[in-house]
């Protein structure tokens, strides 16, 4: 059995134990997850429109993410369409800042991996820059998306009289958290991809003049900087929606108690 | 009022300076050791069609030929102008396409000028001017920590890579351990303070990353890392097997951490909002949050090693390789990556609920 089959495996199993039927979606969530951003490799290879490919696969990606990794439908809810706005303005930003940057295409070991590959395949590779970084960015909004709602509902339901303004205020509290370490699982993330491309520049003497105009590099560097802004957006914008859709709620409630009541 | 008033004041300011540098950073001349600095003078770059391409896969390109005027802004050939000719192909997987006015890096041997890279660092500096300023914005004092954290984790990062090409990727794997240990405790300590949460985050966040990393490495030895395609790995300068395992241990801690902080942090929260709960309560809250996080969480991972590979995956296939060879050379190391940082986070739920238990016996032993 190979290797890789065999951690899946284990994977699941430990899902399904952690999880129960939540973790199973997750688990599915994953996979469909991974299969989608190889069908849009596919997709592009085939000479699709780069730019629609990656309209449609946003709230794709993002729908399979929030409603099939979380249980509760509010959290999904509020979480998908907070990370759907987000990432909306996030693309904005990074169609700009690729274009400034002009950092598409294969890093300083090209020469070496591209042998018996084209060198012109006929693709627009500044597109495909904006695509990759798009994809990257919308695990990290999404996952904001869903820690803060799930978050805030968790303390909602241990304190029902809760009111707007201390769930706000509790919101901006585990909104820091939230903040403060997703920052983590972008750089570390980041890091961990990009050892080797580190290693390559220290030991070929690599200038940090050099360094931090060199594609890969600002490439990685822009990317771990959108993720960021990305779930700094999240932040406001899934506590305005909680806070929001809670009050109403409230308000119902009320209303429904006075019908009843007369 | 006043607190927000001056936060937004702060994130003015920030805002001015950070423009002021990108501004200082796009004229920088002079700063940098080996690369001259030059700017097109064009206002038109003339750009003509030298041939239409069609190679054996029968993609379809073409090759064009700018025609540039650039002048050297500092070192030997300071003023002077040169008239250079540069080959690109519009996909741009290979080679670049110059704007007019752009400003790019030169290298003069000999009287011989050879184009570079573009300047891209003033765009980095924009990016996070950005950033910081939304960051002030809505994070208000917070921000410090923030980004003294990052700029840490940086210079870390800096050293361990020193430190392993010192040891020329002997004990990589013990390298990258401490590495883990020592990110991870000074991560907490200037986001959350000293203090028993914070304990009980890092306990949670090694646990979660070292108990997995074992339990994976037994499984990758038991089944004897068959169809592990260490040399498929991009840049190996040093032994691609240490190089995976450390990008392993490197990759899932942010991830490790965050989820840790998350559950500990929220369960906290629970704990002072509702006084009287009980050890069975707080397992089930904890579990009911790690389930709705992890899968999102796992997400973030997968998408960050997957999509890095995407333009060699697209390249590959674009090539006419089928699926199944296109994912052995491009995809399988960076899914692997993935499936055993899944692992992490998920067995993360468990001790990251665990240690909030502690906390909750702590909270006791003092009321």
């Amino acid at each position: 059995m190979s290797t890789l089959i065999a951690l899946i495996i284990v994977l699941a199993v430990l899902m399904t134990i952690v999880g129960g039927e939540t973790g199973i979606r997750s688990f599915f969530s994953v996979l469909i997850n991974t299969l989608l951003l190889i069908l849009v490799a596919m997709l592009i290879s085939w000479g699709i429109n780069i730019a629609i490919i990656t309209l449609i696969f946003i709230p794709l990606k993002l729908a399979t993410i929030i409603y099939l990794g979380t249980h509760d439908y509010v959290v999904a809810k509020n979480s998908f369409i907070s990370a759907f706005i987000v990432c909306l303005l996030v693309s904005l930003l990074i169609l700009g800042c690729e274009w400034l940057a002009q950092a598409a295409g294969l890093g300083p070991e090209a020469g070496e991996v591209l042998v018996g590959l084209s060198q012109m395949p006929g693709l627009s590779y500044p597109m495909i820059a904006v695509t990759v970084a798009i994809f990257s960015t919308l695990g990290a909004i999404a996952e904001a998306a869903v820690a803060m709602s799930s978050g805030l509902l968790e303390i909602k339901k241990h304190h029902p009289e809760i009111t707007r303004k201390e769930l706000e205020a509790s919101g901006t509290s585990i909104g820091n958290d939230v903040l403060g370490t997703a920052m983590n699982t972008i750089l570390f993330g980041m890091f961990g991809s990009f050892l080797s491309l580190f290693l390559w520049y220290f030991r070929l003497g690599y200038t940090f003049g050099e360094i931090v105009n060199e594609k890969l590099f600002v490439n990685e560097a822009l990317i771990i900087l959108y993720s960021l802004i990305g779930v700094l957006l999240t932040v406001p914008f899934s506590t305005f929606l909680l806070a929001r859709g809670m009050s109403n709620e409230n308000e119902v409630n009320n209303e429904d108690r006075k019908s009843n009541s007369n | 009022m006043k607190k927000i008033k001056t936060r937004y004041w702060v994130a003015l300011i920030a805002l001015v300076v950070g423009l002021a540098l990108t501004a200082i950073t796009y004229f920088a001349v002079g700063i940098y050791q080996k690369d001259n600095v030059a700017v097109i003078t064009d206002t038109q770059i003339s750009d003509r069609l030298v041939e239409k391409n069609k190679d054996v896969y029968a993609n379809e390109d073409q090759t064009r030929e700018q025609v540039l005027h650039i002048k050297v802004l500092d070192g030997k050939y300071k003023g002077k102008t040169f008239k250079e000719k540069n080959i690109y192909y519009p996909s741009q997987l290979v080679t670049q396409k110059y704007r007019a006015g752009q400003r790019i890096f030169v290298s003069i041997k000999k009287g011989n000028l050879a184009l570079g890279n573009p300047k891209r660092d003033w765009v980095l500096v924009l990016a996070l001017t950005v950033t910081i300023v939304l960051m002030i914005a809505l994070s208000g004092k917070h921000t410090i920590a923030l980004l003294v954290s990052m700029a840490l984790s940086w210079i870390i990062f800096y050293g361990i890579i020193v430190l392993d090409v010192k040891l020329n990727g002997a004990y990589i794997i013990l390298l990258f351990s401490v590495a883990d240990i020592i990110f991870s405790f000074i991560s907490l300590l200037i986001v959350q303070g000293f203090n028993k949460k914070m304990l009980a985050t890092w306990l949670a966040t090694l646990l979660g990353v070292f108990v997995s990393f074992a339990l994976c490495y037994l499984i990758m030895k038991l089944t004897g890392e068959s169809e592990m395609k260490y040399e498929t790995g991009d840049y190996a300068t040093q032994d691609p097997r240490g190089i995976f395992l450390a990008q392993t241990l490197l990759g899932v801690l942010g991830a490790v951490m965050d989820e840790a902080t998350d559950i500990v942090s929220s369960l906290y929260e629970v704990i002072q909002v509702k006084k009287d709960i009980t050890p069975k309560q707080l397992m089930q809250s904890g579990r009911t949050m790690g389930q709705e996080i992890m899968g999102p969480l796992i997400n973030v991972l997968v998408l960050i090693f997957v999509a890095e590979a995407l333009p060699m995956t697209i390249l590959y296939l674009r090539d006419n390789n089928t699926l199944g060879s296109t994912f052995g050379f491009t995809l399988s190391l960076g899914v692997t990556q993935s499936v055993i940082s899944a692992i992490s986070i998920v067995l993360t739920v468990v001790f990251a609920t665990g240690c909030s238990l502690l906390l909750l016996k702590k909270q006791r032993g003092e009321n």
